[in-house]
């Protein structure tokens, strides 16, 4: 990734859009549209104070929105490039507040609330699409309840949870469980606030704050006793939830016993018939890697069919069933409800012993479908070349790099979807089949 | 080198970048003190910590470093020198400092990962490991990099669909290429197959592209030939070529492997006969001369693998069956066609389609256990049906045995020849699962197709057109620029042992009976040192790995 | 008449594409609508079946 940053033949324009395409292979003409970052690639060295510095949280995307950034961010931490960028829908100086402490805090004054957006003008013989994919929203789905039930989350959330780069440092929370913990963050910093002001009170008059409140006789009570009563009881009132809170998540450890749900959105002619490919190892991998950072932990993955259709990937799935506590279960999951304890119950058809059964655990996995970009229809109108009836680019199999645009090639899962290896492979052919039409295309007449 | 600038180089000025890794390292041990502690050792002159040296800014801190301090020697504690080594030393040298002043030390996999937990370990590791590459760093010498000549020429093994599509893509980019056919028709494996998945006819599919080959100029084809013999490295190799005109040699630059695989031959499985259970190829050839009288059809997927003695899937025999399944269905309507399988490949979007299709012609799909397979007797196929719990016989006129692809048998002979690896199955190993697929460890040699791991036609094509880039990138530079770490023997304590000639894995030390020394090659050599260490009168060594840079590392600790 | 090449989509199929048209010699304009590239993989932990970094 950081070869591309760094190589003088690529121009890496980030967070930028293309807007029109015209002409032909060997003469197209690309307008693309640089969007305002608010802050000045030139001078930014992506060092982050700004982001340290600025006020608003906002739910972070790269991180699936477990976990928090600023309004003025970075994609994620190791990103190409690091230029931070301006959320407009949040920092506080563009909706009318004020603020600019990042202003304030960038030493290389890269900051520019007055930015506007570039527009350039591009001459290019050949286009590669590589538009990749959308992750399915599996609240499509009202039977498996994501967002409905806090411990069922999607394939690519829980790689997060997984990463030591992660909103949960490579711990496997329970997300029921990370927002008691929130909350009891939240109670505890009330409580250490409201308990400094009692330590003041009681410092003065010599007496524990319990003590007091227990001979306290609101009759005979002067205006201070009252005060201190009415600041002991706001304490209580903060306090004993903060106990209940504390008790409840003594118990509360890692989540353990993890269930994979395959074809969520794919093989499904309600929303997606196809298959996606990857999501099968995806899950494999996300079990004997939660496996590995836990050896307690157990894995259920129920799939119509196990798809490990690639080098490696059946020896690989064999040696999760025999290392990594992973089972593999032929059933179409029907639903998932809510247990005890935030535990996600799930009911399915055990085809071996041919009978329904709920089985709960601690966390559901949705391994969701590789949907077509939203931007799909939009990308193929710009660039003028055909859908198939997927929603991906239109390729033909005698020459499977090809749309059906001369000039312009597709890989990846833009194409259709695959995994990495294969991604690989594709777009080292479309970087062939480009090279091919740029040294082709006939010369432009003279007019 | 001037000998100012070895000047300059002489009183080592060290800097030392400690790397927190976000909380991957940071998590796991005190940077900060390694940091501190790092400011102690013997010619350091500067240290600084970063969040993510890697990252953007991390590496204009380097340089930055290397600028205000007028560094000499740069020592980076982070990660892996696998992922990370180039990127660090080329940043260094962007910043004008030899990039084999740089060291890198591994407080990642060395440290935070295996000490976790324990916090003080960690820490007291890196520091000791973070004074070893100090130590070593300040012994390092300035080297220059290697350049060699470029053949822009290719020659690609094999003429299935894989090879004609990486020879097409090639002459399309203006490069020459010899593409050598063992038999004496191009179109490999499907020559014996009768529709593509896709529809088209197997034969006239590859046909066309033997003929879109034929008529290209850039490509010098060789039918009934085989390579005898590939001597050189990356940018000059020799080949021998056996045609049946006598032999041919001449000199490429790169080589793609594309010699394909063949289908296993169920001999011993399923009673296999060849007349009422018949492999996938076989049935293949039934359909195409129109010769299926079966009215009864049961499908075996998974025929000699995915077992103990074959653990992998094979990719392609699902789709093929389910190809065929359907074919018999449009062509024989009233023919029963059932499926036993395991789980049906039928990745992505047109695969899955085909499923779809089949099952609404009236192919029946079932699965079955291995752990207990079907039986297969005198027309009959028995199996264990999970779903109703019960024993399913299926009377059957003909049985298909869904057989995988495995590695030709002349594979490990070429992978001999050519010096590169093969993986547990006998196929052809890439560099890197992932990110490498069509690379192989070797520089300018190549993979695609089936040789690398069961491919569709689509897949064997696409391979080999992306094989066209990985070699363009390589032959349509002006020359070939190596790295410096390469090991020199020194002619004047050389006693011509050649005991380091066996140990070379890269064959890239030759006996020089004239001056009665070893000499190295050093585009084939890969520094991986071993003559170094087996060289008995240490004459051998390897350039920035030292014995006494190495034996003050070691001193450190 | 041009031998620029465009490449849309910065993620693993965008970056190899630049790299070898790059590597190749031509030059290459890569545009990327989110920030920083890298796609769905940066934001993996690991890939099978080597479980290597994804970064």
């Amino acid at each position: 990734m950081l070869d591309v940053g760094r190589h003088p033949n690529i121009e890496l324009m980030a967070y930028s859009e293309l807007d029109a395409l015209e002409g032909e292979a060997g003469a197209f003409k690309a307008t693309v549209r640089k969007k305002v970052r608010y802050v000045d690639e030139a001078k930014c060295t992506g060092c982050g104070a700004c982001a340290e510095a600025c006020p608003t949280p906002v739910p972070d995307r790269y991180n699936e929105g477990h976990a928090e950034r600023k309004a003025i961010y970075s994609w994620f931490a190791q990103g190409i490039p690091s230029t931070h960028a301006i959320d407009t829908e949040y920092c506080r100086v563009m909706n009318g507040k004020k603020c600019g402490i990042c202003q304030k805090k960038c030493e290389a004054g890269a900051i520019d609330f007055e930015q506007k957006e570039e527009i350039l003008s591009l001459d290019v013989g050949a286009v590669i699409v590589a538009t990749g994919y959308d992750v399915f929203d599996p609240s499509k789905m009202p039977e498996y309840r994501y967002t409905v039930l806090d411990n069922v989350v999607t394939a690519m959330e829980f790689e997060r949870f997984l990463s030591a780069s992660g909103p949960t440092e490579g711990h496997i929370y329970r997300p029921s469980d990370l927002k008691l913990k929130a909350e009891r963050a939240d109670l505890a910093k009330k409580a250490a606030k409201s308990m400094k002001m009692l330590k003041k009170i009681e410092d003065k008059h010599g007496q524990s704050s319990k003590d007091f409140f227990e001979s306290f006789d609101m009759d005979t009570a002067d205006d201070d006793q009252k005060k201190w009563a009415a600041k002991y009881e706001a304490y209580l009132e903060v306090a004993k939830p903060l106990a209940r809170l504390e008790e409840k998540l003594a118990g509360t450890g890692t989540a353990k016993k993890l269930a994979f749900i395959q074809c969520v959105g794919s093989r499904d002619l309600r929303f997606y018939p196809f298959c996606s490919g990857y999501c099968c190892m995806h899950s494999i991998k996300e079990a004997i890697i939660a496996h590995e950072h836990d050896n307690e932990t157990n894995s259920v993955i129920f799939g119509m069919d196990i798809r490990a259709v690639g080098k490696g990937f059946e020896e690989y799935k064999v040696r999760g069933e025999n290392k990594s506590n992973i089972r593999y279960k032929r059933s179409r999951v029907a639903e998932i409800v809510k247990g005890d304890d935030e535990r996600p119950v799930l009911i399915y058809e055990d085809t071996q012993d041919q009978v329904v059964k709920k089985e709960d655990f601690d966390l559901v996995i949705l391994a969701t479908a590789c949907a077509p970009v939203k931007g799909t229809s939009k990308i193929a109108g710009i660039l003028d070349i055909e859908m198939d009836q997927y929603g991906f680019f239109k390729t033909q199999a005698q020459q499977p790099l090809d749309t059906s645009k001369p000039g312009i090639f597709v890989c990846g899962c833009a194409h259709s979807p695959m995994d990495i290896p294969e991604s690989v492979a594709q777009a080292s052919s479309a970087a062939a089949r480009a090279v091919q039409a740029v040294l082709q295309a006939p010369a432009l007449k003279v007019s | 080198m001037s000998k100012e600038t070895l000047a300059f180089y002489e009183e080592p000025r060290i800097g030392v970048f400690v790397c927190d890794c976000g909380s991957n390292i940071a998590g796991h041990l005190d940077c900060s003190q390694v940091a501190e502690y790092a400011e102690t050792l013997p010619h350091v002159v500067y240290v600084k910590e970063n969040l993510y040296t890697c990252s953007e800014s991390g590496i204009v801190e380097i340089q930055k470093g290397i600028k205000d301090h007028n560094l000499n020697r740069v020592v980076v504690a982070s990660c892996s020198p696998r992922t990370h080594h180039p990127l660090f030393s080329s940043s260094c040298a962007e910043a004008g400092l030899n990039p084999y002043l740089f060291e890198m030390v591994n407080i990642r996999d060395q440290c935070s990962w295996v000490h976790m937990g324990k916090r003080d370990n960690a820490t007291h590791k890196a520091k000791e490991l973070v004074r070893m590459g100090v130590a070593k760093s300040a012994g390092l010498e300035p080297q220059e990099e290697i350049e060699s000549s470029l053949i822009r020429k290719i020659l690609v093994i094999g003429g299935g669909v894989a090879g004609m599509s990486a020879a097409q893509a090639l002459a399309g980019m203006n490069l020459e290429v010899i593409l050598v056919e063992k038999s004496s028709q191009y179109g490999g494996l499907l020559r014996q197959v009768n529709t593509l998945d896709t529809g088209e006819d197997a034969l006239e599919s590859v046909q066309a592209l033997a003929g879109e080959i034929s008529t290209q100029e850039h490509i010098k084809g060789y039918l009934s030939s085989e390579v005898r013999d590939v001597s050189g490295y990356i940018g000059n190799y020799d080949v021998r070529i056996n045609t049946p005109d006598g032999e041919v040699a001449d000199k490429v630059g790169c080589i793609v492997v594309a010699t394909g695989a063949v289908s296993l031959i169920p001999e011993g499985l399923f009673e296999y006969d060849g007349k009422q259970v018949v492999s996938m190829m076989e049935l293949e050839q039934q359909l195409k001369h129109n010769d299926l009288s079966a009215k009864r059809v049961v499908f075996i997927q998974c025929a000699g693998a995915r077992n103990e003695q074959r653990e992998y899937c094979s990719r392609i025999c699902c789709m093929m069956a389910v190809k065929n399944a359907m074919l018999i269905k449009e062509k024989y309507p009233l023919t029963d066609v059932q499926v036993l399988y395991r789980d049906m490949q039928m990745y992505g979007t047109h695969k899955e389609q085909m499923l779809w299709n089949a099952r609404g012609m009236g192919v029946r799909f079932h699965v079955y256990d291995p752990a207990d397979p079907p039986r297969v007797a005198g027309g009959n196929v028995s199996f264990y049906q999970s779903v109703t719990n019960e024993e399913v016989s299926l009377e059957t006129d003909l049985t298909v045995l869904s057989t995988p692809l495995v590695p030709r048998s002349d594979a490990g002979t070429i992978a001999n020849m050519l010096r590169v690896p093969t993986d547990q199955n006998g196929f052809f190993l890439e560099a890197h699962a992932k990110l490498r697929p069509l690379d192989f460890a070797a520089d300018g040699i190549f993979v695609c197709g089936s040789g690398r791991y069961p491919a569709t036609s689509v897949e064997a094509k696409t391979q080999g057109i992306g094989v066209a880039s990985r070699v363009a990138a390589i032959l349509f530079k002006d020359k070939l620029v190596k790295s410096a770490i390469v090991a020199k023997i020194h002619p004047e304590s050389c006693v011509g042992c050649m005991a380091c000639l066996s140990m070379c894995p890269y064959e890239a030390i030759s006996y020089n009976p004239e001056l009665r020394v070893c000499e190295i090659n050093e585009i084939l050599c890969k520094g991986c040192g071993n003559c170094a260490a087996t060289c008995p009168s240490h004459s051998a060594e390897l350039k920035g790995y030292k014995a006494e840079q190495l034996l003050a590392q070691i001193g450190a600790l | 008449m041009t031998k620029d090449i465009l490449v849309l989509g910065g993620g693993i199929a965008g970056i190899q594409s630049s790299l070898d048209l790059a590597e190749m010699g031509f030059k290459v304009y890569l545009v990327e609508s989110l920030p920083s590239i890298g796609g769905k993989m940066a934001q993996l932990d690991k890939t099978f079946p080597t479980n290597d970094c994804a970064i």
